[in-house]
């Protein structure tokens, strides 16, 4: 359900955590806060049940049409009520929020979500999850970029070092942390990543962004963006950058450099009679040095179609359809071309007065060919992936602007796995127009990729490694309970706890016990975890807004019953238990604007990874309004500092800064 | 690993299970809503057009006669209108706010907002009160080609308006500068 906008939720303040012991700290963590939000629930409605607006008529009728104009309604608007009513843990990065921070890529731009682990491995690599199981391989998102679902099949993660647009053109960053799988598609497990660009109607004139620094040494954008005929409306672009080297744990470089050439169009045709047409594509072509063996080559390119219809009040039609095409070579490792080939239809219909439903099919044709090495290959190496789904959801009004029950299932047939039902029940109950309480229950699975199927080391046998005969797909139950709150006018908070109990992960079976070696993958391991993500945010006036969040996460994974998974014998959660932010955003002037962020990431004691904290400072200056400057500084509080690797290939991430004019014509 | 006793995982489970049995009783208690923030700062837009428009002399009626805020269509604001509105007069005349279901049921009306209940009827709803002194304020995407007035749009979560003063002008309302110099002019044409 890739071309679905949601609504936003505002991020979070500092919370004392417990440190955490084996001894069950985690579960008790979660009890704890799940009685604490329950008391406080079951308390509050009743104190509050008149509902209160949030701002008296009375003190807005003094203010001014320019001061009526600059209050900022999207904590509670059309779509944020949508928002504040949905019953998910989501969080949502705006354009504004993009640029008042020292982003320049899409993955550091997620940092800004406090409901994701965001780490970065080297100077191209990342490990980015919600809700546990981090790894470069991280398994268990589902991330989309307009619509198109960006993680590989090869093994169910997203390659970050491809994903890119001109940051400017970013829209909204949606992230929602927990399954979506109803809603959304395959592998939203424990999360969904949605980044959105902006209509080409919302990028007219000419942009140019030229700047350079320590760690993205040079990085040039150009877009233009015109009209093609009443209603319809397009731009073009083109970026290239060079990005540094990260840095070895003394300090010397990793030669792990890399550069970048995109470029895409987009035209969004509405003629105001109820139709939308998008049609837009991206190319890509960028090399990754590397210390050892010969340059990463990678390279791709899509083409986007969407369409949709409305037929009523509540009621819509829309289809898109997409070609996707990557390439990727790493010497010594693989080579592999991927094809995919999608259509999403959707429908949305009121049923009565209570029901809004929304049905929809899909189908998506992934084709792969790998070239494999002595060392490790895909078996077979050329391969293709078909999968069907549906879904059906009713959003039932109970209680008219008070109570609304979600009910749906999603129906996924893959040619190679039993078919998966992945149903959920999701609840919203807004006792006021200013706070609801949410709850949900739900299951999603996470199917096999390539890599649980067909990795084979050597590549002929005896197999260390022999492949993955009997893996079947990974399943979650995952338990969800959350509260927002306006408190006042200027001050919004939101917590949302969670417990997830995971079976059929995948782990590592040995062939010959007590040997230890050779190995296939099996789906042996089982796991749970727990948490709460606090956000909070705080317009302290109308120039100066803070913004804070707190994560905290407990995750295990240990053999099932009867599992000789030994391999794994170790947890495979490679989590922080906590991590928190404080961001402030502040105008000084009209034209000068200051911002920090400071950010902690705990211990990632698997891996022996250390804690840290770090600082980013931001100073913007528009001396005219076609003309900024700014200036961007990133992880300014060390020289170079650690965030996942393992000890021994470990890289680290150096302090940088980054300088930058952008010119709009 | 205690973390996954059995025991442990039963607590929680049950846990999600009663609360979600709380949060469906507790619904019992639900009452009517406040509009969101947008509609609440809409309704003060609302008032405040009154203060910005110069209406025909004479086309308020009598002194007793009421200056009408009308809303055409599933009302978004609740009473908030109401209550923004409640004590204020405009040259003497007692604001009011008055609800239609339907075109046809439109009366004597100044200001009236056409909800987005509205959208695939606005031409026609705006053809049909042609020629009349009213101000027509809205939200729908296609207010503005429709032949509205007054269009709210939402800009990074900010309300901005886009007057058509054409359409105003042949309705025979003039729009204050200090009204206008906060807005975007648009004609029907370029929408």
């Amino acid at each position: 359900m890739g071309f679905r906008s949601g609504p936003m939720n505002p991020p979070a303040r500092q919370q004392d955590a417990k440190p955490f012991r084996p001894g069950g700290a985690g579960g008790r963590f979660a009890i704890a806060v799940a009685a604490a939000l329950l008391a406080f629930a079951a308390a509050c409605p009743r104190a509050s049940a008149q509902s209160e607006p949030l701002l008296q008529p009375s003190d807005l009728k003094k203010l001014s049409v320019e001061e009526l104009m600059d209050i900022d309604v999207t904590s509670v608007s059309r779509h944020a009520e949508k928002l504040s009513e949905t019953a998910s843990a989501i969080q949502v990065i705006t354009s504004d929020d993009i640029e008042r921070s020292a982003a320049t890529s899409i993955p550091e731009a997620l940092r800004l979500a406090s409901n994701l682990e965001v780490a970065q491995i080297d100077s191209r690599q990342w490990a980015i999850a919600a809700r546990g199981f981090n790894n470069l391989f991280a398994d268990k998102m589902l991330v989309l970029m307009d619509g198109r679902s960006v993680y590989t099949p090869l093994y169910a993660g997203v390659y970050w070092d491809v994903q890119d647009t001109i940051m400017e053109d970013i829209d909204r960053i949606e992230v929602i942390s927990g399954p979506g799988a109803t809603q959304w598609g395959a592998n939203a497990v424990n999360g969904v990543i949605n980044i959105t660009t902006k209509s080409a109607k919302d990028t007219q004139g000419g942009l140019v962004v030229v700047g350079g620094g320590s760690e993205l040494e040079d990085s040039e954008e150009v877009r233009y963006g015109g009209q093609l005929a009443p209603g319809v409306y397009y731009r073009a672009y083109a970026k290239y950058f060079d990005r540094g080297n990260s840095d070895l744990p003394d300090g010397a470089s990793a030669t792990d450099a890399w550069r970048m050439g995109r470029t895409g169009f987009r035209i969004d045709a509405d003629k105001g009679d109820g139709t939308v047409a998008t049609l837009q594509g991206d190319y890509y072509d960028g090399t990754v040095t590397r210390m050892g063996p010969a340059d990463i080559l990678m390279s791709g390119g899509n083409l986007i179609g969407r369409w949709t219809r409305e037929l009523g009040d509540q009621s819509e039609v829309s289809a898109q359809a997409y070609y996707d095409e990557t390439y990727r070579k790493i010497p010594n490792s693989f080579t592999q071309t991927l094809n995919t080939y999608d259509f999403d239809f959707h429908h949305r219909l009121p049923l009565g007065k209570r029901n809004d439903i929304t049905w929809g099919l899909g189908y998506r044709l992934e084709a792969d060919d790998i070239t494999n090495t002595p060392a490790e290959a895909f078996l077979p190496a050329k391969d293709s992936e078909r999968t069907f789904n549906t879904f059906v959801q009713d959003e039932i009004t109970l209680v008219r602007d008070r109570l609304h029950l979600t009910l749906g299932s999603k129906y996924e047939h893959y040619n190679f796995t039993d078919p998966e039902f992945e149903p959920s029940a999701r609840v919203a109950w807004t006792p006021s127009s200013n706070q609801t309480v949410w709850s949900a229950v739900s299951r999603a699975v996470r199917v096999p990729s390539r890599i649980d199927l067909d990795l084979y080391e050597p590549a002929t046998p005896p197999y260390q490694v022999a492949g993955g005969p009997g893996v079947v797909s990974e399943k979650v139950n995952a338990y969800e309970l959350g509260y927002r709150r306006q408190v006042t006018p200027d001050v919004a908070v939101s917590l949302a706890t969670f417990y997830n109990e995971y079976s059929n992960l995948r782990g590592l079976q040995p062939l010959n016990p007590p040997a230890a070696f050779p190995v296939d993958v099996a789906s042996g391991l089982r796991g749970e975890s727990a948490g709460g993500e606090l956000t909070a945010d705080w317009r302290v006036t109308a120039a100066w807004r803070l913004r804070a969040g707190w994560t905290e996460l407990r995750v295990n994974s240990e053999p099932e019953p009867g599992s000789i998974d030994r391999v794994s014998g170790q947890s495979i959660a490679l989590d922080p238990n906590h991590q928190g932010q404080l961001r402030s955003m502040l105008d000084l002037s009209a034209a000068w604007q200051l911002d920090a962020a400071l950010r902690y990431v705990g211990p990632i004691t698997n891996r022996a990874v250390p804690g840290y904290t770090e600082g980013d400072l931001r100073v913007g200056w528009r001396p005219l309004p076609a003309w900024e400057l700014s200036i961007d500084g990133e992880n300014l509080l060390h020289d170079h500092h650690a965030e996942f690797g393992p000890a021994g290939s470990r890289r680290e991430i150096g302090r940088s800064i980054f300088t930058k004019v952008e010119w709009h014509f | 690993m205690a973390f996954l006793r059995p025991k442990g995982r039963g607590a929680l489970r049950r846990l999600a299970r009663c609360l979600l049995a709380i949060t469906l009783l507790g619904a019992a208690e639900a009452r009517a809503a406040a509009p969101s923030r947008e509609y609440q700062l809409k309704a003060i837009f609302l008032f405040n057009f009154s203060q910005f428009v110069a209406w025909p002399a004479g086309s308020l009626g009598d002194a007793q006669a009421p200056f009408v805020v009308g809303v055409l269509g599933n009302d978004p604001f609740g009473d908030y209108l109401d209550a923004t509105v409640l004590g204020e007069k405009i040259g003497g005349h007692p604001m009011v706010v008055r609800r239609y279901r339907r075109v046809e049921d439109v009366g004597d009306c100044q200001v009236l907002f056409i909800s987005g209940s509205e959208e695939g009827r606005l031409e026609g709803i705006i053809a049909r009160l042609g020629g009349r002194n009213i101000l027509t304020v809205g939200d729908a995407a296609n207010f503005s080609r429709s032949g509205g007035m007054v269009r709210f749009v939402m800009e990074e979560g900010r309300i901005r308006l886009k007057i058509d003063v054409q359409a105003a002008r042949s309705a025979g309302l003039t729009i204050s500068s200090k009204l206008l110099r906060a807005a975007a002019i648009v004609t029907r044409e370029e929408e």
